[in-house]
């Protein structure tokens, strides 16, 4: 396991909007698919994801199933809604813009101003 | 959208917050367990797996904490806390809690009623169908000064189709009926209007049916439809009454119908709810044929066309008017300006007591204001006692948000309780307060506490909730730590902030309680000054009852057809009157003085025109006075001044020649440079009608109300000029309830069909003249001496208060020499200080808006020096008072005590 990074502040629920997007998921199963595709290098705090799971199913963005877990037991299943694909599509684009405006004020040499 | 879908989500956690719960607890212990399983694969021992999988996982309440929070129902929890909290201070301090909630039942509870009768008169629409497309019509003659002249039949065509504006009309026929063959003859208020009548304000009978196209006639329908208090005291609410015969002023009608109980007509009557409703055609015997200058007609209403404004309608109208003034000259003289006005019917029904009601509303929206800068200057007493208790929160972590949270919370509940017990007042009290409010206030029967009201309530109860609570809260949270727990420490000293607060709130009540003393003072000097007011007549000992001869349709069935038979009629019935034991002297007249029972002028003042010989005949149309016919001893019963000539005699009757006697104003108005004494006048437009012989002339009677000044009024001899409203007025020391046995009796020995109605004493009719102006003024004054009281209460209390907080520094500055003079000196004037300040701001205010109670005073100006004096000189003597007891405890400080016990 490399060092691992904190996450950036508000960008929690981003990534839970697009665990979610890829298949229905609980919230233990959240957390998993996060770590999975970051390549198990982000630290999030177990606990605070709940918070934000409510929060997102409170705005709309994702809904929730009582269903079964791989291991038979009764488990709440979060999904995304046609709300939580357009705020997921318009906050991944804010990111990129804000990604690459940052990566090129950082590029920036002496030369070049 | 997204509002919504979070709405419907707190709502559901609010309804299912139980489950929701459980299921929170559910979803974090499969985490736990799942995440425990995982690390049991990776080699863990279960119960170390169980104990690694807690900790990553983090505080649990907290988290939970932060759920609740983020779909918005964390504070419904400490709300609850918040108002236990409260509930238990309330229950700390009885007596604090009996005071806020006493004054603020009072305070809300008079808001309440006031308001329940405002919403039920003012606000709520008639109860008829659309009533917003319901008008009332007027005709005006503004050139020559004229307002609701009469009209005629074509004119009121005119407006049914070719205006294009009304849906329907119909004329309004106002008057008295009597009605026979009951056990008692009775006089009934009826109402006549055109078949469309019940349709045009969309009625429906009780039983029976209501008038309909089969019912029209040129004259006037032999059916009628009665009302359902007629019905039930006529008829024991006999459901067989339909078909029964009904005899109005001797002609026979057949009852068709019964309205339903809440039913109203919606205009002006003598007195009463009219009872009896017929249908007429206005153009047919006994009505004189239609033609239009035959003026007959004295109100109409109409319902507007759906979609028509108000100001599109009375644009066509006035239109309509000017192309009828062009194309019917001689009918519409140029210098009248006749022309064509519409109001809303519910404007023209409660206009006139729209003045008081708002005033009244005013008064006690002020009141309750006054009650909660009270409730505040407690509070913020208690709110310094608990400035350790506050101190030690914040210390702990409280946000200051959730301190001023937790403050209003406490203030929210004592003015809920508070608002509670005032509904409650309002609802127990408010048949009791409706038996003061003058009949003159239409609509009284639709009064009751609906949910508006409770609404409005329930808003007063907040608003004084959050004015008495929003100071102590904010300034709690204002609290500076260090300070604030070495203060309350100390248990001593006299924080500056929370002074000048209570300064402030103490200013703001007396400047409140100023205004409503000067609108109450303005209130009872007008009172005051129409109580003395000389009517012109001595009115003690003087009692007064009324007959109505009848109207019937058929003349060929009217006794009382002629003058020398009407003229008998009164001669009778006087020579009865003076016979009674403890009657001085009888006379009769057509028109008591202040009563409006002039049949000339219904629905207010209606006054004739008339010409005057050796005018010319066009100016006649600006000459307009009210006829009285009375008896020879009219003057002398009412002890009336006669200025010159003579009063009429038995002499002056039917064939002999027509004489007149004039008051003051006539002759002011008409002869402002010559004697009229033997002057000639002339009624009515007919050049045949015989002119009229001016004898005498009388001091001015205020015969339409103690409050109108200057109408002209003609008097002429009842044997000449007989009327059918025959008031009998005697002078006698006997008490009215005595002689009405006598006084019925007599009248109707002459003829059993009369009903004797209103036997009153004549103070009595001047008394209710002014029975609105008396309880707007005492209703006035109540609050403003309550509004004293408050005011004093609150200057007296911060004082007290203060001296009891600062007695240690007393104590030190008598140690150290201070006189108790000054000591006194020190108190008085902060006392004096802040009545200056607040009396100041009240007269400020005061003045600005006496102004808005001009139509409800009477020889008063808005600015009366007089009230501007007395009321702040009296206020400040009362604050002064109220500053010297707390001031002068404070020179009875011990310094050895005071120092001691710091």
């Amino acid at each position: 396991m490399g060092k691992q990074v904190d996450l950036l502040q508000g960008t929690l629920d981003m990534l839970i909007l697009k665990a979610v997007s890829l298949g229905p998921l609980h919230g233990y199963g959240v957390l998993l698919r996060i770590q999975q595709i970051s390549g198990e290098q982000l630290e999030i705090q177990q606990g605070s994801l709940y918070p934000a799971l409510y929060r997102l199913e409170h705005q709309g963005w994702i809904s929730s199933e009582w269903g079964e877990s791989d291991n038979n037991r009764k488990a709440k299943f979060y999904s995304l809604t046609a709300a939580g694909w357009r705020q997921l599509h318009s906050e991944t684009e804010k990111w990129n813009r804000m990604a690459s405006l940052i990566a090129s004020i950082l590029r920036t040499t002496s030369e070049q101003i | 959208m997204n509002l919504l879908t979070r709405f419907l989500s707190w709502l559901k956690w609010m309804v299912k917050g139980q489950r929701l719960e459980s299921e929170m607890e559910t979803e974090v212990r499969f985490h736990i367990e799942s995440r425990a399983a995982d690390l049991v694969r990776k080699g863990l021992s279960q119960k170390e797996a169980m104990r690694q999988a807690r900790i990553e996982f983090g505080g649990i309440e907290s988290h939970k904490d932060a759920v609740r929070a983020s779909v918005g129902v964390r504070w419904w929890g400490e709300l609850g806390s918040d108002m236990r909290h409260g509930w238990r201070l309330l229950r700390k301090n009885p007596g604090f809690t009996a005071v806020a909630i006493l004054t603020l039942a009072l305070g809300v509870g008079a808001n309440t009623a006031i308001f329940s009768i405002v919403n039920a008169v003012l606000l709520r629409s008639l109860p008829y169908r659309d009533p917003d497309r319901l008008v009332r019509i007027y005709f005006n003659e503004p050139g020559v000064g004229l307002r609701d002249v009469p009209f005629s039949k074509p004119e009121m065509d005119d407006l049914q189709t070719p205006a294009g504006v009304f849906e329907d009309v119909t004329p309004i026929y106002e008057g008295s009926e009597n009605l026979t063959g009951a056990k008692q003859p009775e006089r009934l208020e009826a109402v006549n209007g055109s078949f469309t009548y019940f349709s045009m304000l969309g009625v429906t009978p009780q039983i029976g049916r209501l008038f309909g196209p089969q019912d029209f006639v040129p004259g006037f329908a032999s059916t009628a439809v009665i009302s359902d208090a007629l019905w039930h005291r006529a008829y024991g609410a006999d459901p067989n009454v339909i078909g029964r015969t009904l005899l109005l002023d001797t002609d026979p009608f057949t009852i068709i119908g019964v309205l339903p109980c809440g039913f109203r007509h919606p205009g002006p009557t003598t007195s009463g709810d009219a009872e009896v409703f017929g249908a007429g055609g206005f153009s047919g015997d006994p009505f004189p044929p239609p033609m239009r200058s035959t003026r007959i007609l004295v109100s109409g209403i109409g319902r507007l066309k759906p979609g028509l404004t108000l100001a599109q309608a009375q644009a066509r109208l006035t239109a309509m008017a000017a192309q009828l003034r062009h194309d019917f000259p001689t009918d519409y003289p140029p210098q009248a300006q006749w022309t064509i006005e519409i109001q809303p019917l519910q404007e023209t029904l409660v206009g006139n007591v729209r003045p008081m009601l708002l005033v009244l509303l005013g008064a006690v929206i002020l009141i309750v204001f006054i009650v909660s800068l009270n409730i505040a200057n407690l509070l913020l007493a208690r709110a310094s006692g608990r400035q350790q208790e506050m101190a030690v929160r914040l210390a702990l972590g409280a946000s200051h948000g959730r301190m001023v949270r937790q403050m209003l919370t406490e203030s929210m509940l004592l003015s809920l309780i508070g608002g509670a017990a005032g509904i409650a007042t309002a609802v127990g009290t408010l048949g009791f307060i409706l038996r003061f409010v003058p009949s003159n206030v239409p609509r009284l029967n639709e009064v009751r506490i609906d949910w508006v009201v409770l609404a409005f309530a329930l808003l007063i109860s907040i608003l004084t909730g959050l004015v008495f609570g929003l100071a102590p809260a904010l300034h709690s949270a204002k609290v500076a730590l260090g300070a604030a727990i070495r203060e309350g420490g100390r248990g001593s000293g006299f924080s500056t902030t929370t002074g000048r607060l209570r300064d402030v709130l103490i200013v703001s009540e007396l400047a409140f309680a100023v205004v409503l003393m000067a609108g109450a003072g303005l209130l009872l000097r007008t009172l005051r000054d129409l109580l003395q007011e000389n009517p012109g007549f001595h009115p003690t000992q003087v009692v007064t009852a009324n007959t109505w001869l009848g109207v019937p349709n058929d003349p060929k069935t009217d006794p009382y057809l002629s003058i020398p038979g009407m003229a008998n009629f009164d001669r009778e019935v006087l020579r009865r009157m003076k016979a009674i034991p403890g009657v001085e002297v009888a006379a009769i007249t057509s028109s008591l003085p202040t009563t409006n029972s002039n049949p000339d002028a219904v629905g207010g003042l209606r006054i004739e025109g008339f010409a005057i010989e050796d005018r010319p005949v066009e100016s006649s149309q600006d000459l307009r006075a009210e006829r009285i016919r009375i008896s020879p001893h009219y003057f002398k019963v009412l002890q009336a001044t006669l200025l010159r000539g003579r009063s009429f005699t038995e002499g002056d009757e039917d064939g002999k020649q027509p004489v007149a006697i004039i008051d003051e104003s006539t002759a002011r108005k008409y002869w402002p440079t010559r004697d009229p004494l033997g002057r000639q006048v002339r009624f009515g437009k007919d050049p045949a009608t015989p002119w009229t012989t001016v004898v005498g002339i009388i001091k001015d009677i205020k015969n339409d109300g103690l409050d109108i000044d200057g109408v002209p009024h003609i008097y002429v001899s009842v044997y000449q000029d007989p009327n059918k409203q025959v008031s009998v007025v005697l002078r006698t020391s006997l008490p009215a309830t005595l002689l009405e046995p006598q006084i019925r009796h007599e009248i109707q020995s002459i003829d059993p069909g009369l009903p004797v109605f209103n036997v009153v004493s004549m103070n009595d009719i001047l008394d209710r003249s002014l029975a609105s102006r008396r309880f707007s003024a005492d209703l006035v004054g109540g609050f403003a001496g309550l509004a004293v009281l408050l005011a004093s209460i609150g200057i007296y209390g911060l004082l007290a208060y203060m001296v009891s907080q600062r007695s240690r520094e007393i104590g030190i500055r008598m140690a150290l020499g201070a006189g108790r003079d000054g000591v006194l000196k020190l108190f008085l004037q902060k006392g004096i200080v802040l009545a200056g300040l607040g009396i100041v701001a009240g007269m400020v205010v005061s003045a600005s808006t006496a102004s808005l109670m001009g139509s409800l005073l009477y020889g008063v100006r808005p600015h009366d020096p007089a009230v501007f004096v007395i009321v702040p000189v009296l206020l400040f003597a009362v604050a002064v008072l109220a500053s010297y007891l707390p001031a002068r405890r404070a020179t009875k400080v011990d310094p050895m005590i005071a120092l001691r016990e710091a």
